[in-house]
């Protein structure tokens, strides 16, 4: 799969399987001698969850993993804070094995290391807004004063101003999940986990939370694992995609590689209902080292499609030069830009592989 | 010359039983019959007479055999001489509830009635916030004292309180223990299974071998064992449906066991637990009227009084006073839960 290069990685997951069952170890040895997941269900009657996953969680980036409901998502999620434990494999914090962490150390990381948002909010019902964004200072033992100080100032930041005395039950599953989001922020924690966050509200929420989480992440660069079925809101927040079915990894990397260069069928058959235009950017179509004599127009390499063609004005034989960062680094004519549109046609000139970092 | 003859024949045990008449004192059925006149006289005895082969029918055949007076004189003779053990250990560990009993009878009946009945209503308007509440009570309280029912209707409820809060004290706990181990569920289940079907009567009995009936611990001891079992169950209950997802969340953010216990459990279980509070409250005060056998204070001794005299008016006002009690106990222990349920509504 591809690498990625420059952003460090902060969490490493590395050949982790997890096993449900009654005999986890013993039905691992299965698995090591090729058992498939609905083999290992019927002859063994144990469930296997995730299989030989390795991912490198680049630091202060949004890392998606998408994949359809029960492809191990949740599982996955729960292994990087070790609220589920791995069958086999590691995971490395930082460089560090976290398995071999013990209970109080393993409580420190994640006071201070990681938050989490859910999926169902999981408030607390009997607590304020306050105290529920508030708490994860609290249970590290934080003076009242210090923890609702700083637990207001992420309640403002998150649009909640005015709400802090109210209970989660009185507000709106919009509302309940921005006081998720602002518990998490409250722990001042770097890297955010986040179960289906989004899943639970009404479209146009949810369009809001991504807005704010891409605001926020513009200022912060935490390190978010974002977990989502939804390919639209994959590839709206992801830097990193990770697409997984049945507990194995289909494909990791760059979005617009996977939109160019989907590994096989099932990817595929994932991104064709999607709408090009608006998710590609032209870095992804764009001719490196092209000829750019007669070329005036230019266009940013980070532009969607969508733009492009606004631009163009429909002229199917416009060409742009391609600038990034004040400096020429390609040349987007629309046949090109018309092909891309268009699955499964490979591009004229296939993005230029690069040698692997 | 009695029915199982042959088996003991058959197995060649003849001589382990002896010879002849057995010295062992006869069954009441046995006197029957040779009173009657045609005893010791040969008889065949037709299938559909044939009794069931018990210890006493088999003591008619084989003198060496117990007779079932046997086995209750041996469980008896067990009791007794392991008695004296036993109340080395629980004499010292229950004193204090016969202190607590007493004090609280003292205190209550010591303490003049205009003191008594205003702090009760302070109590009933703390814990519910209902106006409404507070008159009924107060009325009711008023109507007791008027008809000379007020001594006993505080030592019942002197009682209640003290074996209400005991349960409470030591049924949450239990009930906590059960909520995280399995293991612990499976032995204390079974206990309590047997605690809620045995009769109380039937458990009064060891009680009165074991501690002496001019001591309050002994109908103390009645009431909490026989209400106990709700609060236990449902703090087991209550802890364990705590919302999963809140669990996790409390995990995720690192709270630590007594953290999450106190801070996540016990908080969101608190409804169920009212509502195992709710029930031993109910049941100390129908366990209560019972205990009056056993020397309890209270409107019970009414009841009691009323049945054994046949003075079916004193009766009836106790019996009145209870209902009247009951009904205040469990307006305001649901309104205390009420209270609770619409801060966290989830
Ligand atoms: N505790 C468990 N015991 C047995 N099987 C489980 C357990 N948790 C999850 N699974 C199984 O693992 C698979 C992945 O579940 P999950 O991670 O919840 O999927 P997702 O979040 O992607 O919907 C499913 O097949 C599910 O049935
Ligand atoms: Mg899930």
């Amino acid at each position: 799969m591809t690498e990625q290069k420059s952003p460090e990685t902060r969490v490493a997951l590395k050949h982790l399987y997890k096993i449900f069952g009654d005999d986890p170890e013993g039905a691992m040895e299965h698995v090591t001698q090729g058992l498939s997941k609905p083999e290992l269900l019927d002859q063994h009657n144990h469930v296997l969850g995730l299989s030989d996953i390795n991912i490198d969680i680049p630091d202060g980036k949004i890392t998606v993993i998408m994949g359809l409901s029960g492809s191990g998502k949740s599982t996955l999620i729960r292994h990087l804070n070790l609220l589920i434990r791995p069958t086999a494999g590691t995971v490395e914090v930082d460089g560090e094995n976290i398995l071999d962490f013990g209970e109080s150390r393993l409580r420190t990381l994640r006071q201070e290391t990681m938050s989490m948002v859910f999926q169902k909010f999981a408030l607390l019902p009997h607590r304020t807004v306050l105290e529920n964004a508030a708490m994860p200072l609290a249970v590290r033992g934080f003076a009242k004063d210090d923890r609702q100080a700083e637990a207001n100032k992420w309640l403002d930041r998150v649009g909640l101003q005015g709400q802090a005395n109210q209970h989660p039950n009185q507000l709106s599953g919009g509302m309940q999940q921005r006081v998720g989001l602002a518990r998490a922020l409250t722990s001042n924690a770097p890297i955010m986990l986040m179960d289906e966050a989004f899943s639970a509200l009404d479209p146009l929420i949810r369009t809001d939370m991504q807005n704010l989480l891409l605001e926020l992440q513009e200022e912060l660069h935490k390190t978010v694992v974002f977990i989502t079925h939804d390919l639209d809101e994959a590839l709206k927040l992801a830097d990193k995609l990770v697409i997984l079915k049945d507990g194995f990894i289909v494909q990791q990397g760059e979005p617009q590689k996977i939109l160019m260069k989907p590994a096989d069928a099932y990817v595929e058959e994932f991104i064709t209902d999607i709408n090009r235009a608006r998710v590609l950017r032209v870095r992804s179509v764009m001719r490196r080292d092209a000829d750019l004599e007669g070329v005036d127009d230019a266009v940013d390499a980070e532009a969607t499609l969508e733009d492009v063609i606004a631009q163009s004005r429909g002229d199917s034989s416009a060409c742009f030069k391609v600038v990034q960062d004040d400096r020429v680094v390609g040349r987007l004519d629309m046949t090109d830009l018309v092909r891309a549109l268009v699955p499964a046609i490979p591009t004229a000139e296939e993005d230029a592989p690069r040698p692997a970092a | 010359m009695a029915t199982y003859d042959g088996i003991f024949e058959a197995l060649g045990l003849e001589d382990w039983c002896g010879s002849s008449a057995s010295s062992a004192p006869m069954s009441m059925s046995d006197l029957v019959a040779q009173s009657s006149g045609d005893g010791g006289g040969e008889q065949q005895v037709s299938l559909w007479d044939t009794p069931f082969p018990s210890l006493d029918a088999l003591n008619d055949a084989c003198a060496a055999m117990p007779q079932s007076r046997d086995v209750t004189k041996g469980l008896e003779q067990g009791f007794l001489s392991i008695k004296d053990s036993l109340k080395v250990v629980l004499d010292p560990v229950t004193q204090p509830l016969s202190w607590m009993l007493d004090g609280a009878l003292y205190g209550m009946l010591a303490t003049p009635w205009w003191i008594v009945i205003p702090a009760l209503l302070l109590v009933v308007w703390l814990v519910s916030r209902s106006a409404a509440l507070v008159t009924f009570v107060g009325v009711s309280l008023a109507g007791l004292a008027f008809i000379d029912q007020y001594d006993y209707a505080m030592q019942t409820l002197s009682i209640i309180f003290v074996c209400a809060f005991l349960c409470v004290l030591i049924g949450v706990p239990i009930g906590i223990l059960m909520s995280r181990s399995d293991s612990m569920r499976r032995m204390t289940t079974p206990v309590l299974d047997m605690l809620q079907t045995l009769p109380p009567f039937v458990y009064l009995i060891p009680l009165i071998f074991l501690f002496s009936v001019t001591e309050s611990k002994l109908f103390g001891i009645a009431i909490i064992l026989y209400a106990i079992v709700p609060v236990i169950r449902l703090t087991d209950l209550g802890i364990r449906l705590v919302d999963k997802d809140v669990i996790e969340a409390a995990d995720a953010f690192g709270m630590s066991q007594r953290q999450k216990l106190f801070g996540v459990q016990i908080p969101l279980a608190l409804p169920t637990i009212m509502a195992g509070v709710n029930q031993t409250i109910m049941m100390s005060l129908a366990m209560v009227v019972i205990a009056s056998l056993v020397s309890a204070p209270g409107l019970g001794v009414l009841v009691l009084r009323g049945i054994r005299n046949l003075e079916l008016g004193v009766g009836l006002v106790a019996g009145l006073g209870i209902v009247l009690l009951a009904v205040i106990l469990d307006r305001v222990t649901k309104a205390a839960l009420q209270r609770i349920n619409s801060v966290q509504q989830h």
